[in-house]
């Protein structure tokens, strides 16, 4: 054991020491975030040069209410209180259809969104009061630059759809004073449950639940479980692939046995990792407690998440290693890296339909899979979402049992593995030192 | 008392047999220089007393211990291939593998060693920045500073220059003297010669030579005549008697034929040219090396072997 600890301090200084390691520690969280945190900077940040609109307006019932609302919008909400112009103003150009060329007219119409003296057009079918079988005839259909991605696209559908209510209740008869509030728009609030007070024994009324802790959450787990994997398994492949080449490990196996030498070098991953997520922790839950936002601090994942993590990397380590004693230099390293990466890069690649459906068969069985556990369980845990009590415990011992065997596969293949130069390694190689010693 | 017991060993790797049923006696103490062509299962030999391969048959002693890996402790270890962690600095790397094998904190030995090793300027300097001599003489420092009772160097003078051989011809002797048990392999005969108490020769994997160096030219006979002539070998070497001439240049190691009477020879000698120097001598293990796997017995050997088919 003394020996195994000595590799494993030689491990985790060499790593820990290095400008390599506090450079990732700062900046990955910061690339990672880094959109969002774009996002929060530049949110407000908006072009507010006018916008004109072009209304090609077959109905001929549309374009006026359009100007209408137009000028209310830009009264109430171009400018802030402080007479500062925050929003581009809506300036709604109507423009005669010419029936006998549409075709022309839409090119033309286009080439001035094109030049910039028009941001969009919109087109209004004919039918659009009393839509019939033609789908044509009663579209809307909005013409810019981006017009998936368009503010005045998303703002324009209301006046046209109140608009179209209001000439609809007067073709009825019905006066809009007398109907009052059955028109009325209600948003439907995310909630999360009910619960009881441990303290009190009183029950809690559920919280308002946001799209950024329903989604927020289950991202920062992802990713944070891939940062501190990428920290500490994967360098472990790299190496010990050195240590191979260069000869240190013959230098070692004159010391250790090859089971002292990989668990060394994996206890150093684990503690790289460990390092690198206190840190995160630390740093994350103090900013999240300063920012106000403590009441979003999933303090049960936490311990979950040390968990998951120490056992994950010892069990990617012992793949990791036993891998990067198989190869012999760095072009076959790099080949094996990336199917072992699998167990990493499956949850990003299934991150949303986890966090949508948390409780789902796919996230269920997905967070059993003891390669992915680590991953997953954390990830449903941080959703607002009650996971059955039974699962993660399942899952901790479904990744105890894991890592026992890749601890113990591991060393069969790196205890052959690491005294072997010469040709390439193959799979069925690897799985015979495995079975055989 | 021997300090390595080699009992019936075998290893092979698929089809090849690298070491075949071998037995030695290290005796403690003593310097034993292990020679043989490359491949011939030298370094097969040293890997398996250092427990970092398994014999697939046979046992191995070491230091009175025959439990796989009981001793590693007390053995020094420099393979043939340098391995030093090329990022960590000098001081760092020696007390790294040197705490690795004494358990404790050797600091002191590290800075005299590299005091003596002349390195104590370098102590700080990462690994990558050192020559490939000073490289080689920070190993030898790796496998020497936990104060090992058997030490183990393969090829420790191969690439260094006379001054570092030198240098760690005399560490090794000094060790020695202070009871440390070496066991080397070498390419350079002149090397074995000089340093080594007891020298064995493996070729395919099979023991050839075992002995004192005494013993080993006793057994192949005063057969050797050593002249220096004008004209070189060039000039002598289909003279009756003669079997074979090895040129040096200034000098001729002539192999007599079974029987031959030498002061024939150097009548013959002396009858085409000029005789500057002439000596009855015992073979070198330069010649004795060649003799066993040279291309004269790889040649007897086919021979051999057609005849037998």
């Amino acid at each position: 054991m003394r020996k195994t600890l000595r590799i494993a301090k030689r491990e985790y200084g060499a790593q820990v020491r290095t400008k390599g390691f506090l450079i990732s520690l700062i900046l990955a969280p910061v690339i990672m975030s880094g959109s969002l945190i774009a996002l929060a900077i530049f949110k407000d940040r908006v072009d507010t040069t006018d916008q004109v609109i072009a209304v090609m307006d077959h109905s001929g019932i549309i374009a006026e209410a359009l100007v209408e609302a137009a000028d209310g919008r830009n009264e109430a909400a171009v400018y802030n209180e402080d007479g500062e112009k925050v929003r581009p103003a809506y300036v709604i150009d109507i423009v005669e259809p010419d029936t006998a060329n549409t075709s022309m007219q839409k090119l033309e119409l286009s080439d001035r969104v094109r030049d910039g003296s028009l941001h969009a057009f919109v087109e209004i079918g004919p039918d659009v009061l009393h839509p019939g079988e033609d789908a044509v005839a009663y579209r809307v259909a909005y013409h810019s630059e981006n017009s998936a991605m368009d503010d005045a696209r998303g703002w324009i559908q209301h006046p046209i759809n109140n608009h179209l209510r209001t000439l609809r209740m007067a073709e009825s008869g019905i006066e809009e004073s007398e109907v009052g509030n059955i028109l009325w728009w209600v948003n439907i609030e995310p909630m999360g449950l009910a619960s009881v007070d441990e303290d009190t024994g009183e029950v809690k009324g559920a919280r308002r639940v946001s799209e950024g802790e329903a989604i927020g959450a289950p991202i920062a787990i992802v990713f944070l479980m891939f940062m501190l994997t990428m920290m500490g398994a994967v360098p472990l492949l790299q190496a010990v692939m050195e240590e191979k080449s260069q000869r240190i490990a013959e230098v070692l196996l004159g010391s250790v046995t090859p089971s002292e030498f990989m668990a060394g070098k994996v206890i150093g991953g684990v503690a790289v990792s460990l390092t690198a997520a206190a840190v995160y922790v630390i740093v994350g839950v103090t900013a999240m407690k300063r920012g106000g936002l403590a009441e979003f601090i999933p303090y049960d994942v936490i311990p979950w998440l040390f968990a998951f993590l120490a056992l994950s990397i010892t069990m990617l380590g012992s793949m990791m290693a036993a891998l990067g004693s198989a190869c012999n230099d760095a072009k076959e390293a790099q080949s094996a890296t990336m199917p072992a990466l699998m167990p990493l890069m499956i949850p990003m690649f299934t991150l949303m339909p986890i966090a949508m459906q948390p409780n789902g068969t796919f996230a269920t069985v997905l967070s059993l899979i003891p390669i992915f556990t680590p991953t997953v369980m954390p990830m449903r845990i941080a959703t607002p979402a009650t996971i059955p009590a039974w699962q993660p415990w399942a899952g901790l011992a479904g990744v105890i049992l894991a890592t026992l065997f890749a601890v113990w596969a591991g060393g069969r293949i790196f205890r052959v593995a690491i005294i072997m130069q010469g040709k390439p390694f193959k799979l069925g190689d690897v799985v015979r030192w495995a079975v055989k010693g | 008392m021997n300090s390595v017991e080699i009992r019936d060993v075998t290893k092979t790797f698929g089809e090849v047999v690298a070491v075949d049923n071998l037995s030695l006696d290290v005796p403690a103490g003593s310097v034993y220089g292990f020679i043989g062509p490359n491949g011939s299962g030298k370094t097969t030999t040293l890997r398996m007393i250092m427990n970092i391969f398994y014999p697939d048959g046979g046992n191995i002693t070491v230091l009175g211990d025959s439990a796989p890996g009981a001793c590693t402790d007390r053995i020094g270890y420099l393979p043939e291939e340098r391995g030093l962690y090329r990022r960590m600095k000098v001081r760092e790397v020696l007390r790294f593998y040197g705490e690795l094998k004494a358990g404790r904190s050797i600091n002191r030995e590290v800075d005299e060693w590299l005091g003596r090793m002349d390195l104590s300027a370098w102590a700080d300097k990462k690994v990558e920045t050192l020559s490939k001599g000073m490289s080689q003489k920070v190993q030898f420092i790796a496998s020497v500073v936990s104060g090992p009772e058997v030490l183990i160097l393969d090829e420790p003078f191969a690439g260094l220059d006379p001054v570092n051989t030198d240098v760690i011809r005399t560490a090794v002797l000094d060790l020695q003297e202070k009871g440390t048990t070496v066991i080397f392999s070498t390419h350079d005969m002149s090397m074995a010669e000089r340093m080594c108490d007891f020298i064995f020769m493996i070729f395919k994997g099979r023991k050839v030579l075992d002995g004192t160096l005494a013993s080993i030219q006793d057994e192949y006979g005063d057969d050797t005549l050593r002249v220096s002539c004008d004209g070189g070998g060039g000039a002598i070497s289909d003279i009756k008697g003669i079997a074979k001439v090895n040129d040096f240049g200034q000098t001729q190691d002539i192999r007599m034929v079974k029987g031959a009477d030498p002061q024939d020879i150097l009548a013959a000698i002396m009858a085409r040219t000029a005789v500057k120097k002439f000596e009855v001598t015992r073979p070198s293990l330069h010649d004795i090396f060649v003799r066993i796997a040279g291309p004269e017995a790889r040649e007897a050997e086919n021979a051999e072997d057609a005849q037998n088919s």
